[in-house]
């Protein structure tokens, strides 16, 4: 029972790459059309600040946390570029170094109750959520420019249609790829980094698996823990600010609506939801294995991009249902009850 | 039940056949035998670790047996889940008693009862009445002592006129006021014809409440008859291995040591602290100092609050001269104490991680293995040193500790605690829950410790193990000091009486 | 005597207090407010919260979540406007309602305690796999101009103000309220949050209970879906999105601990109310509306951080109480009890 449980939780990575290599084989097959590297490029593109964001609360969750705060942190950030470069006349870098401070903050504070205070981290980044969003909404009010337009025009585009500077971020390319893949790249190596190669990392693993035990191991538990939730903030600011370059829009509801595709590629990903396991290049897959569904179907199958819940929240259930199935042998324990009964 | 009682008397009440469990490759029941009557108190006895909850909660429903049954009144019955048990008139109450600590004792003893709750109350006092208890029912459970959580169990299998009661391990966290108050509803339930089932592992129990006794070791019953026919030495004997004997013989010369030549490396001044008041003790290089005590006593509170887990309250802790009173858990770690958590599972396992993590967790701190990245390679180097100096059995370095035996994930604890290189290393119930050949492995351990010129502070609730190992003793009751012995006089009557709070001549 | 102190010291009481320490203030900031007909619709508005608040919280006092309900309020909302359009009858709505938030909550019940899915993730996946059926339903389209019975229900009053929809989400709280706290199987939810291993040990089904948590909390959701329908007369297709989210923080509110085995129904429904209520204050109070999420934030934040502290003080209270008692039993000269 418990080799298989290995076994399964052993190649999840690789059930994880085998669908994504299928994915590719159907879809392609379907419609040659699907694999054009731009397009795909740009699929991952457009769902960027998923990607980015699961990379990190990949961390908060393997200490045995949960993040649903990340999304608003994306509005917000975008609206304090936005609101402090056209309004406040700063320089765009200048701005973006302020937004992801603020960032910061509010993931420290939310931190600083989930550690220090010993407040359900659910609860809390719940909080934060509305919390957040809200003070996105106060600063977009402080704008000139209506909220729901958005404020526009970053700079810059040069005569030749070549992005510089900061929309550079969200339209350029770097050897023909995307800026924004790029950048997703090196997060993510950097994620391996911290979590799979650093001590940092191995805390945060025990931290999951038995707070307590860690605590006698002379690991500075909450400051760990606390310091998980800042990570995860300053990667939503950093989607917030790719996002806006990218749609040349500040906004203060930009990212609302991702907080369960957030959790669902993590938790897809193979982390567990009470800690101490999970890995990076899972989240990564998981994170592709969605985006290249919602790229995929409505091309190659005619699937409603609005329709697109259904396939995940399905391949999603299955998925967990699967694991624990495997895991626990349930179907032989099932068989085993009815007979005993009959 | 009366009726019943006297019309099935040659049958008994409950009557279990060829038991087998086992978790995993663990096997915990290798065909378990035991009958209890009316009106008899089984005295179940084992170390720990032989099984005796496990078939407990067999018989409760909680498990399934993989092979076996179970007869009440002679008719086999069907216990796959507690609800069943419940119907059948069985009840446990667990060794830690579990109430919902967020509900009023009424609540807690009424759980599941159905109708007029004015009657359910006025049995519920009645019951008390004639036990003889006080408890205000309108206390919520998280306010409640152990002692006094193990009275709402007690009401609780009372409220369902059980008639088969399973005590297990009761009086280990009580005092000994408590434990007499405990034998007298005992007594009192044997009178009416309940049956029992006590687990304990204090032999004077045995022969004070039990009217049968049954050993259990390694998952069978080694000895099992009345209690008239039993000495304590023959128990004794029945729960050492068989060739525990043996060992004793071989076991080393014991090597005095010489403390006038040598500094305390912790001195402990006039300390205070939640669970206990006023404690003062040295403790030298290269000996064992052992602490007795019931549980409950506060020798758990004290070491974990010089560990830094709690607050002083006042007093002083000196490591080698250095005051370290109030440190965090990190700094003590640091300054060169470790620690073996008593409670394995809470405080000292990280299931779900490698036998290599979990043995370098202590040092992550330090720049042992690597600076900001870690160094793999010298993580596994540390934990085969240790795998190999321990006889730790394990099939690779990156299984997970859960996967291994209870006395193999122990070795692993204690390398980490050993790991920072510590001065000082405190163990809490070195050996709890893990086999004989673990034990006489850890016991090795701890005297190549010794040699190796290390301070051992040792709680242990087994006075044979603070008999066989330690060089002095000091005795903790209801939080206090109340003798220290020299190992010339460190006896297991002596040990005991202090533990329990009974004065000796030859106390200091 | 001691009732009275019970009473306020009972979780939802100090959510209650609360609620009125907030209607004092908009009062105060704005004296117009304290009429019966603003503090009344403060509360007809909470209906469709209250209902899933109400639901949620048999599922949260288990010591579990669900956050699918906010798309199974859609589609029993879609379903509705659907029936209406063709012309069909309230009890085939109510029933079809019913039935459909029964059935969202059996699997999500199964998916969590047969097969031990974490309760977060598998109500995750439950949540996009009914929003994706509600786009199928609907063909991705917003359902809308259905007319008949169910639109005039919308702001019908039964009396005083108080509307028929109101009037029936109080007698379920007071149904639900009655069923947990003096009913013999009514205290399980409760127990079984509080701690599943002393639940089990007395009998109890942890398995049947949180089953039945989860089919209760659809029923409601599904009712949530009806009256939703019936209030605005359209049903798009991203309704009810973040619900489940409001419903939580309502019972958090009403001082539903989300560990399980703390707080009751009175509590989520004055919750509901505080939810519902703040953008309306507001406009009282002469802030801007765009202050409703913020204050929200901050509320929930320092109302859950405060109680936190309180209770983690007052468990240690307890046990360092009990530790000192233990050592005072016998002063030095004493000599122990024996």
């Amino acid at each position: 029972m418990k080799t298989l449980l290995k076994k399964v939780f052993k190649r999840w990575e690789v059930f994880l790459l085998v669908f994504l290599v299928l994915e590719f084989v159907v879809f392609g097959a379907a419609n040659p059309k699907f694999l054009r590297p731009n397009s795909i490029m740009n699929s991952i593109v457009n769902y960027i600040s998923v990607c980015i964001i699961s990379l990190f609360v990949t961390l908060v969750m393997i200490t045995g946390g949960i993040d649903i705060q990340a999304p608003s942190i994306i509005g917000l950030t975008s609206i304090i570029i936005g609101v402090l470069w056209s309004d406040a006349g700063l320089n765009i870098w200048l701005a973006v170094v302020i937004a992801v401070a603020v960032a910061a903050l509010c993931g420290a504070l939310s931190g600083f109750f989930i550690a220090y205070c010993g407040v359900q981290p659910m609860v809390v980044t719940l909080g934060g959520s509305f919390l957040y969003s809200g003070l996105a909404l106060l600063v977009s009010s402080m704008s000139a420019t209506p909220a729901y337009q958005g404020i526009s025009g970053f700079p810059a585009k040069t005569e030749a249609g070549q992005y510089v500077g900061f929309r550079f971020l969200g339209k350029g390319t770097i050897l023909g790829i995307p800026t924004q893949i790029v950048i997703y790249a090196a997060l993510i190596l950097l994620c391996v980094w911290i979590l799979h190669r650093t001590k940092y990392g191995e805390r945060l693993y025990l931290i999951g698996v038995n707070q307590q035990a860690a605590e006698y191991s002379g690991i500075n538990t909450r400051a760990v823990i606390m310091s998980t939730y800042v990570l995860s903030a300053v990667s939503a600011a950093l989607a917030g600010m790719l996002l806006t370059a990218n749609v040349n829009s500040a906004k203060y509801n930009l990212g609302s609506g991702y907080t369960l595709a957030i959790i669902t590629a993590v938790v897809l990903g193979g982390t567990l939801n009470t800690g101490g396991k999970g890995s990076i290049l899972g989240t990564v897959l998981a994170s592709l294995i969605i985006c290249i569904l919602r790229y995929g179907l409505p091309l190659c199958f005619n699937v409603s991009t609005q329709n697109l819940d259904l396939p995940v929240g399905i391949i999603l259930v299955l998925v967990v249902l699967g694991r624990e199935i495997a895991g626990q042998n349930m179907l032989s324990r099932f068989f085993r009850r009815r007979r005993k009964q009959s | 039940m009366a009726a019943n009682t006297n019309t099935q008397a040659s049958v008994p009440r409950l009557q279990v056949r060829d038991i087998r469990k086992a978790f995993g490759q663990n096997v915990v029941l290798r065909g378990i035998d035991l009958s209890v009557s009316a009106g008899e108190v089984v005295a179940l006895i084992g170390g720990n670790g032989a099984g005796k909850s496990t078939l407990m909660k067999i018989i409760m429903g909680i498990y399934s047996c993989d092979s076996g049954e179970i007869l009440i009144d002679g008719a086999p019955a069907r216990l796959g889940k507690p609800a069943a048990a419940l119907a059948a008139g069985i009840y446990l109450v667990p060794q830690e008693p579990l109430l919902f600590p967020n509900m009023t004792v009424l609540e807690n003893i009424l759980m599941g009862f159905a109708g007029n709750e004015a009657e359910l109350k006025k049995r519920v006092a009645q019951h008390m009445k004639e036990l003889g208890v006080d408890l205000n029912l309108q206390r919520k459970a998280n306010t409640l002592s152990i002692a006094e959580q193990q009275l709402v169990e007690l009401l609780r299998g009372l409220m369902r006129d059980a008639r088969i009661l399973i005590l297990d391990e009761p009086t280990s966290a009580l005092t000994f006021g408590e434990v007499q108050a405990l034998f007298r509803v005992m007594r009192d339930l044997k009178s009416k014809g309940i049956s029992m089932i006590y687990i304990t592992h204090r032999l004077n129990e045995v022969f004070e409440i039990a009217t049968s006794v049954a050993i259990m070791r390694d998952g069978l019953i080694t000895l099992e008859g009345p209690v008239e026919s039993f000495t304590k030495e023959m128990l004794i004997q029945g729960l050492l291995p068989k060739d525990a004997q043996a060992q004793k013989q071989g076991e080393q010369a014991y090597e005095p040591v010489r403390y006038e030549a040598l500094k305390p490396v912790l001195e402990v001044r006039s300390f205070s602290g939640y669970g206990f008041t006023d404690v003062s003790f040295d403790l030298y290089p290269g000996e064992i100092l052992g602490i007795a005590g019931v549980v409950g006593a506060g020798r758990t509170e004290l070491i974990s609050t010089i560990f830094g887990r709690d607050k002083t309250l006042s007093g002083k802790v000196l490591l080698d001269g250095k005051d370290i009173t109030g440190m965090s858990t990190k700094q003590i770690l640091k300054e060169g104490i470790n620690f073996v958590p008593e409670d394995r599972h809470a405080h000292g396992l990280f299931k779900i991680r490698s036998i290599s993590s979990n043995t370098t967790s202590a040092l992550l701190s330090g720049g042992e293995i690597g600076k900001v990245n870690m160094n793999r390679r010298r993580q596994r180097e540390i934990s085969k040193k240790y795998v190999d100096d321990f006889r730790t059995k394990i099939v690779s370095l990156e299984d997970l500790i859960g996967s291994l035996s209870g006395g193999n994930q122990q070795k692993v604890v204690i390398a980490r605690s050993l790991s920072t290189k510590p001065k000082v290393v405190i163990l809490d119930e070195p050996t709890r829950g893990i086999d004989a050949a673990a034990r006489s492995d850890v016991y090795g351990i701890i005297r190549q410790l010794k040699e190796a010129g290390v301070a051992v502070l040792m709680v242990s609730s087994d006075i044979e193990e603070v008999v066989e190992l330690a060089d002095r003793a000091i005795t903790v009751f209801q939080g206090r000091i109340n003798g220290e012995f020299s190992r010339g006089e460190i006896t297991q009557d002596v040990l005991t009486s202090a533990s329990f709070g009974i004065a000796q001549e030859r106390t200091v | 005597m001691s009732k009275v102190k019970g009473l306020f010291k009972a979780r939802w009481a100090s959510s209650l207090i609360f609620l009125i320490l907030l209607f004092l203030i908009t009062g105060i900031a704005d004296p117009a407010f304290l009429n019966y007909s603003n503090i009344i619709s403060c509360f007809n508005a909470a209906t469709m919260y209250t209902l899933l608040a109400v639901g949620i919280a048999f599922v949260i006092m288990t010591g579990e979540i669900d956050v699918s309900i906010g798309s199974t309020l859609c589609i029993t909302a879609a379903m509705t406007g659907l029936i209406a359009q063709q012309g069909g009858s309230v009890a085939l709505m109510l029933v079809v309602c019913l039935a459909t938030g029964a059935t969202v909550g059996l699997v999500n019940g199964v998916g969590v305690a047969y097969f031990g899915v974490p309760s977060l993730i598998f109500t995750l996946g439950t949540n996009s796999v009914v929003r994706g059926l509600v786009y199928i339903l609907t063909g991705g389209r917003t359902v809308e101009n259905f007319g008949g019975a169910i639109a005039s229900y919308g702001n019908k009053t039964l009396f005083a103000e108080i509307t028929v929809y109101y009037a029936i989400a109080v007698a379920l709280v007071a149904i639900s309220h009655v069923v947990l706290t003096r009913t013999r199987k009514g205290k399980y939810f409760i127990a079984v949050g509080d701690n599943a291993g002393g639940a089990r040990l007395v009998g109890i089904s942890v398995l049947g209970t949180k089953i039945l948590a989860y089919v209760l909390c659809g029923l409601f959701a599904g009712l949530g879906g009806f009256v939703f329908a019936s209030k605005y007369g359209q049903v798009m297709t991203v309704a009810g999105t973040g619900y489940e989210m409001t419903a939580i923080a309502a019972c958090v509110l009403g001082g539903i601990s989300l560990s399980g085995g703390l707080g009751n129904m009175i509590g989520a429904a004055i919750g509901a109310v505080i939810m519902s209520s703040i953008s309306r204050l507001l406009v009282f109070i002469g802030l801007p509306s765009t202050y409703d999420n913020t204050i929200t934030g901050v509320m929930l934040i320092v109302i859950v951080v405060v109680d936190a502290l309180a209770q983690h003080r007052s468990v240690e209270m307890s046990r360092r109480k009990r530790l000192l008692s233990r050592t005072a039993e016998n002063a030095p000269e004493g000599g122990g009890k024996a």
